[in-house]
């Protein structure tokens, strides 16, 4: 099983759709979404994700098991860390200004799945996830950035470009290929 | 920075040398806590055992960085509007009404019942606990003063909470801030309205070491938030204290994204986002 974590903020709704959208049932790996939402619309994502989705979408509980073939959302304010007993929830200081803060997401995937990881970073408007995707990088993992000419908002990935070397600078449709095709 | 060995003595030297027992906390947050304390003090993880081993002020500050102190006003308005039409009507026809707080930080989860047991018009028959392990947010806590900047992001929740019915859309309350609070944006300032003040007993406690506060059973007791830095054990452990410190039938409310694991399930009933002991 491989763990697919995506970060996203302003402008990656519609890439994150498409992307659940077009995975099979079934699909072998587990997918962590962490995603800025706006602070007073905490309800109704997991429904506006699972409408198109082809896998589950579902907000993890403090403690629970990772299961593949499931996308787990980030739960609006809360940090959500992934351990070797499952996940992590805290409500620690927002950093950056985030918080689901989408480095500390990927910095832990990074620290406990290694290699195992690909980290995304779609379009968003601030640098959150940049040191995040490195890491990953760092520990043997794939990273992938949405191509900034097709992000609506290209700050997000530019900030990764700027830190590290990348594996792909990709748009949504190749993005959603690889995932396909991503052997566990 | 920091490996499993150096974790464990210093575990050990602040029991030692405090009494306070992290041995149960969960392992990660527990690293990361530490990590945090190591880039705050700029300290290597050697320095910070060896001062906590001799400096007992220094130790009792590292336990207050240790822990968490986030809080909020109406934090989740879905969980109030539980307490609000599904908990705490069950209790109003009581003649007192307990609650306890547990983990209560900076008090604004404490202010936000006041409110709410006001609005119902049962404020002045509650008694109202509300405990921390850290004497500073305590102080903060009974003195009802904030920051209006690090405080007006929670008032949509206030509104949320308050005014809206998830039971009748058609109903809308209107509860204006300044019925609570004085607010003034210049001086930055946001405090209780002091009606509302000296309506808790706050008291210093250690959910760990120590056992029921208060010595009396709670007809509502909110812990939230707090047990997600435990490990699975220790979480039992204070699932079996609350649950012996509850009337029957008394609400236990965690945070939303927490649940009772282990033994301790089968003893309360989970209705909506509230567990209800079972006898």
């Amino acid at each position: 099983m491989k763990y697919i974590v995506i970060g996203g903020s302003a402008g990656s709704f519609q890439t994150v759709s498409a992307i659940l959208a077009n995975l099979p049932k079934n699909y072998p790996h587990a997918v962590f979404l962490c995603l800025h939402r706006l602070k007073n619309v905490r309800g109704g994502f997991v429904e506006a994700l699972s409408l198109k989705s082809n896998i589950p979408v579902c907000e993890p509980f403090d403690k629970d098991q990772i299961v593949p073939g499931i996308a787990y959302l980030a739960p609006a304010n809360y940090h959500l860390y992934v351990t070797n007993d499952g996940f992590s929830l805290t409500t620690e200081e927002a950093i950056n200004h985030s918080r689901p803060s989408i480095d500390v997401t990927f910095f832990s995937l990074a620290n406990t799945k290694k290699n195992d990881v690909v980290g995304i970073l779609l379009s968003g408007a601030n640098k959150d996830g940049a040191a995040g995707i490195k890491s990953i990088l760092d520990a043997g993992g794939k990273i992938i950035v949405q191509s900034p000419d097709e992000c609506q908002v290209k700050t997000m990935p530019l900030a990764a470009i700027k830190l590290t070397s990348i594996d792909y600078s990709m748009n949504t449709k190749d993005i959603i290929d690889f995932l396909k095709n991503l052997k566990g | 920075m920091f490996n499993q060995e150096d974790i464990f003595l210093l575990i050990k030297a602040i029991k030692d040398n405090g009494g306070y027992d992290f041995s149960n906390y969960s392992e990660k947050s527990f690293a990361r806590r530490v990590e945090k304390v190591l880039i705050d003090y700029r300290l290597d993880i050697y320095s910070l055992i060896n001062r906590v081993k001799i400096d007992k002020p220094f130790l009792e500050e590292i336990i207050k960085s240790i822990t968490v102190n986030t809080t909020e006003l109406f934090r989740d308005p879905q969980a109030w509007q539980a307490l609000k039409y599904r908990v705490l009507p069950r209790l109003l026809s009581k003649s007192e009404i307990n609650i306890w707080h547990a983990g209560c930080s900076i008090g604004l989860e404490v202010y936000s019942m006041i409110i709410l047991l006001n609005e119902l018009g049962v404020l002045n028959k509650t008694k109202i606990y509300a405990t921390d392990i850290n004497s500073d947010v305590l102080k903060t806590a009974e003195s009802g003063v904030y920051s209006y900047r690090a405080v007006s992001e929670y008032l949509n929740n206030f509104n949320s909470a308050l005014c809206e019915n998830p039971y009748n859309f058609d109903e809308h309350l209107v509860i204006t801030h300044d019925q609570y609070f004085d607010i003034n944006k210049f001086k930055d300032t946001f405090k209780v309205k002091p009606e509302f003040l000296g309506k808790v007993i706050f008291k210093k406690h250690d959910l760990v070491n120590d056992k029921n506060p208060f010595d009396i059973k709670y007809d509502l007791i909110l812990c939230r938030n707090v047990l997600i830095y435990f490990n699975n054990s220790l979480q039992n452990k204070l699932f079996v204290d609350f649950w012996n410190y509850l009337q029957p039938n008394g609400a236990l409310l965690l945070g939303i994204h927490e649940s009772i694991i282990g033994p301790l399930s089968a003893k309360f009933d989970k209705k909506g986002l509230v567990y209800f002991k079972k006898l």
